[in-house]
């Protein structure tokens, strides 16, 4: 009904004209038979007409039965409020304006949160997909034993609540015995993460994400193939011929075109297989954080894992792979886990070995699968919500700022409304019109927001995924995001707009006609809007001050190793085929090779960048001993040649790792400082030994460095002790390089890639960055947070500053007279200053008021965001009360300026 | 919105219901639908022919009558209405409504 009277409007021009034309068509006829009953034509067309009544009259009635009047008031609503927005022009591009700031954020925010939080995953019904993770109690006794089922593990778990263990990996045993003759999956499929590795095409080598997938995957997930075939359960199978599928870019990067990589040979870490189809271009794998590139079947991983691989296929306490069902017509996810979790629970308690592990048996949890794995979920849920709230704040400011304005407005259109409220419209109606008209300022605002959505959209991604290759954010403005900022407007329009149309429409209609002033409500109104803004300004100035000091005490955490001039990048040998113990004298060769680069002062390598050592794990496992005392957190990082010179680290005693140290020389470390002191007193370390306890072998201290801090900046329990060896000793797979450059260190990228290659074009060069941006991207978050939350104060602070503005010449222009008479009677300028200033003083106090308990209890949600920063610490608390005050000042002064130079003649005159 | 023209009829909405009467023994056009209302009545419902318009409008809309570009019989271009299986429908139950509405005024009267 709706829709077909819409339809109607939408033809309104050609309808009504058809209306004419059957009118016109009655009346000739009508005309026309009487006229053949004997009248004159001129007395037939009169009478016809008089039997048909007043035309245009039927003709608007006719119309009103399809546009009904509702949308033809609105449209003259709508043709008037242009009128007005064109009145004021400066008002108009102001409120717009802030809207579009306001409206833009919260798109921008929203569509990064639909993104990641909301949108499901490209494939035939996601809603019956589940994810099966489990949790149990904390695998850690009382003396930080680990006791637990899970003896080793490939994979991800995270904390649940009260410590516990949640985690979505199982062995393949168990993914076994739930896939057995499953009343409630019509599939189940495993996967795991194959992260990086090197797909050569054509003899070119390259780093490619990879997926292993067990056969039944892409099946389960009903996805069809873009080219060729997908992996099938025959492919799974050890011993099956190594096939691959790739992602749809892959595709076109490497082969140019789905087509073309149908049938072609391609070496994963150096061993053949053949690709057999393409994976359409929207799907991107089960987890939207990781994108693959190549999907494996899960039996393939035996080729290149080796022994250790066939270990994990039978071991039932080792945890790897991850599971997805997909639920059978009919099944809901509660009845399914009240059908595996038994079944489930049987097999983990026969893989018990102790009655400790028995206590605590993880129990199987469904989750609903729709929009993939949780893994964005986790990382970027909270910090989105900070955001939202954040862009929240800025709308509500900015939203009360308009109301603000659109009050004092509505005090010069005082006079308006009450001629039309006079002259007999209803109040309703007027209001109606009021509101039409800052629904269509807000909507005008929130088309412009999304075109500054789309460009923070942009920014957002790219400072959220911090440089990363394979971007896992993929927002975008799709219809509900749209939908959502449509919505966002006209609420927003409401809401600025009611209280001053409201306001604008009092019934006290005569006053208003006779001097054109308005009485206190709106004044009070105006105080409230404007306290408001200064509470909603400070909540924000807080957070951006939290954010920033945070980011201060990062970048002033003391590295003890050069931030500048260094280039990093990575190689991996060992994946494209180099074996121990020529494997070592390889990157011993390149690094020499690199070194050799003009420009380069200093080149070397370790088994990780300094900053992610944390994360890449230690080069040494097992316990160490200095005499009889065992040492504990010490970082121990693989390092070639010179790498204390290149990264500017002071040797304090002895010597550094140099090519002496080889593969069956004597094994030698070389220890910081503070670990030198904890561990050997006073003096000097040089000569004396660490025991590896585990390897039963003994490594000779040939020298001490300065304190380095290792791992990540955030990690408040690590200490600088740190100690080196020789990885050529070590011989780890893959090694990250550093060179120290004159100048720009991406200058050298091309030179680098150069040397790789051609000392061996099977291994590509992963993870090129600059030392200072690999720092800064493990605080990524912190410094997103501390430049937006900045950005997002000072809009807050201006805009409630106009607002203040705004107020407070309105009400100097109000009071013209009353002020004018205070300095005729002696008033210094002085005192008038006061005055005003007192009054925009108490606004601003006010607004602390509210504020200050408000932000102390905010703060503390953001307190996992900071980094050695209090949420109630008082220097910022202050700093931001007093940008807040200085600010109000500031806006306060020109009014109250204005106000002393009320020339009292003249004010009492126009009195 | 409101106005309701003030002689078309006593009873309010039958003036849908006479439309939809016609139309069901034949399709006819605006002005066809008027001479055929004052014949059958012997001439004693004379229908403010304006009415008729925002009549035919609001049947269109709620899907009880569709209209068509045609041809009258006297050779004219004209917008011939016809009734829809929805329109019959709504006859049917405006008839029964309309018997009843009598029947009880009839009571009334003491004419029964």
């Amino acid at each position: 009904m709706w829709l077909r009277r819409l339809r109607y409007w939408i033809d309104s021009g050609r309808r009504s004209e058809a209306l004419r034309e059957e009118m016109e068509l009655h009346l000739a006829e009508e005309a026309a038979e009487l006229e053949a009953d004997g009248m004159t034509a001129e007395r037939a067309r009169v009478e016809a007409r008089r039997r048909f009544g007043n035309v245009g009259q039927k003709q608007e009635e006719s119309r009103e039965v399809w546009i009904s009047r509702f949308l033809s008031e609105l449209g003259q609503d709508l043709r008037y409020g242009c009128r007005t927005m064109a009145a004021n022009k400066a008002f108009s591009a102001l409120a717009v304006l802030s809207l579009a700031l306001g409206i833009g954020a919260n798109t921008a925010i929203f569509s990064l949160m639909e993104s990641i939080l909301l949108r499901s995953l490209p494939v035939a019904e996601p809603e019956s997909l589940v994810v099966l993770n489990w949790h149990s109690r904390p695998p850690q006794e009382a003396n930080k034993q680990w006791v637990h089922v899970v003896h080793g593990l490939q994979g991800l778990f995270w904390p649940g609540d009260k410590g516990a263990l949640v985690s979505g990996i199982f062995p393949y045993r168990a993914f076994e015995t739930l896939r057995k003759e499953n009343p409630v999956f019509s599939t189940v499929f495993g996967y795991f993460n194959g992260h990086n590795r090197t797909l050569a095409v054509r003899g070119e080598a390259m780093s490619a994400s990879t997926e292993y997938v067990s056969g039944e995957y892409f099946r389960g997930l009903g996805v069809p193939p873009a080219a060729g075939r997908l992996i099938q359960s025959a492919d799974d199978r050890a011993g099956a011929s190594p096939v691959a599928v790739i992602s749809f870019a892959t595709s076109q990067n490497r082969f140019g075109g789905a087509a073309n990589a149908i049938g072609q040979p391609v070496l994963v870490d150096n061993v053949p297989f053949t690709v057999i189809g393409v994976a359409p271009p929207e799907f991107s794998g089960v987890d939207p954080a990781a994108a693959p590139e190549v999907y494996l079947p899960l039996h393939t991983y035996l080729l290149a894992g080796g022994a250790r691989a066939a270990r994990m296929f039978g071991d039932e306490n080792f945890y790897w792979l991850e599971m997805m069902g997909r639920l059978r017509p009919g099944v809901r996810m509660a009845q399914a886990q009240a059908v595996l979790a038994p079944r489930f629970h049987q097999w983990v308690a026969a893989t018990a070995k102790s009655e400790g592990e028995r206590a605590k048996l993880p129990e199987l949890i469904l989750n609903p699968g729709a929009a993939g794995l949780g893994s964005l979920r986790r990382q970027y849920t909270k910090p989105l919500y900070v955001l939202l709230a954040m862009v929240g704040l800025i709308l509500a400011v900015a939203c009360a700022n308009i109301a603000n304005l659109l009050l004092a407005r509505a005090a010069a259109r005082r006079r308006e409304m009450a001629v039309r409220l006079s002259l007999g419209a209803g109040r309703l109606r007027v209001v109606r019109q009021l509101l039409t008209e800052s629904v269509l300022l807000a909507s005008l605002g929130g088309a412009l927001g999304v075109a500054f959505a789309i460009w923070g959209m942009r920014t957002l991604t790219f400072l959220l995924s911090n440089g990363q290759r394979n971007v896992p954010l993929h927002a975008e403005l799709n219809w509900s995001v749209l939908g959502v900022t449509a919505a966002l407007s006209v609420v927003c329009g409401l809401l600025f707009g009611l209280a001053p149309a409201i306001q604008a429409t009092r019934p006290d209609v005569l006053p208003a006609l006779k001097n054109g002033r308005g009485g206190g409500p709106r004044r009070r109104a105006q105080h409230v809007l404007v306290a408001g803004q200064i509470a909603m300004s400070f909540l924000i100035l807080v957070a951006a001050g939290l954010f920033v000091r945070t980011l201060d005490k990062l970048h002033s955490v003391h590295l003890g190793y050069a931030r500048e001039n260094i280039l990093l990048f990575t190689v991996n040998a060992r994946q494209a085929g180099h074996r121990d113990p020529e494997i070592a004298a390889f990157y011993e060769h390149l690094r020499k090779r690199l070194e050799s680069i003009p420009g380069v002062s200093g080149a070397t390598f370790s088994h990780s960048s300094l900053i992610s050592a944390g994360l890449a794990g230690p080069a040494i496992g097992g316990e160490m001993k200095a005499g009889a005392v065992t040492i504990d957190d010490a970082g121990v990082l693989a390092a070639g040649p010179r790498f204390l010179t290149t990264m500017r680290i002071p040797i304090l005693a002895g010597r550094e790792i140099d090519e002496r140290d080889q593969r069956g020389s004597t094994p030698v470390a070389v220890i910081s400082e503070e670990m030198a002191r904890t561990y050997f007193g006073n003096g000097s370390p040089v000569g004396r030994s660490i025991t590896l306890v585990d390897e039963k072998r003994d490594l000779e201290i040939v020298g001490v460095s300065g304190n380095v801090r290792y791992g990540g900046l955030k990690d408040e329990e690590e200490s600088s002790m740190t100690m080196l060896v020789p990885a050529s000793q070590i011989s780890p797979d893959r090694m990250t390089y550093a060179l120290h450059t004159a100048g720009d260190p991406l200058a050298y990228v091309h030179s680098v890639h150069a040397i790789v290659r051609e000392a061996d074009s099977r291994i590509p060069v992963t993870n090129v960055v600059t030392q200072a941006a690999e720092i800064d991207r493990t605080i990524s978050r912190e410094i997103l947070f501390a430049r937006l939350c900045a950005g997002f104060a000072v809009l807050a602070l201006l805009m409630a500053c106009v607002g203040l503005y705004g107020t407070m010449s309105y009400h100097v222009a109000r009071q013209t007279g009353e002020i004018g008479i205070r300095m005729a009677l002696g008033a210094r300028r002085g005192a008038v200053v006061w005055m005003v200033l007192r009054r925009v003083l108490g606004l601003a106090g006010a607004g602390l008021a509210i504020s200050v308990p408000a932000a102390l209890t905010a703060s503390r949600l953001v307190k996992a965001f900071l980094f050695q920063t209090q949420p109630n610490d008082p220097g910022t608390l202050v700093a931001a009360g007093v940008v807040l005050m200085s600010a109000a000042i500031l806006a306060g002064y020109a009014p109250a300026r204005r106000a002393s130079r009320i020339d009292p003649l003249a004010a009492l005159r126009q009195e | 919105m409101g106005r309701k023209s003030q002689k078309n009829d006593s009873l309010p909405g039958s003036l849908d219901m006479l439309i939809l009467r016609t139309l069901s023994r034949g399709d006819l056009h605006g002005y066809g639908i008027v001479q055929y209302l004052q014949r059958s009545s012997g001439n004693e419902l004379l229908v403010e022919e304006g009415s008729l318009y925002p009549a035919l409008q609001r049947l269109e809309l709620n899907g009880w009558i569709g209209g068509a570009w045609g041809v009258t019989p006297n050779n004219r271009r004209a917008r011939i209405y016809k009734i829809t299986a929805a329109g019959r429908k709504q006859l049917a139950v405006e008839t029964r409504k309309y018997a009843k509405l009598t029947l009880a005024i009839a009571r009334v009267m003491g004419t029964e």
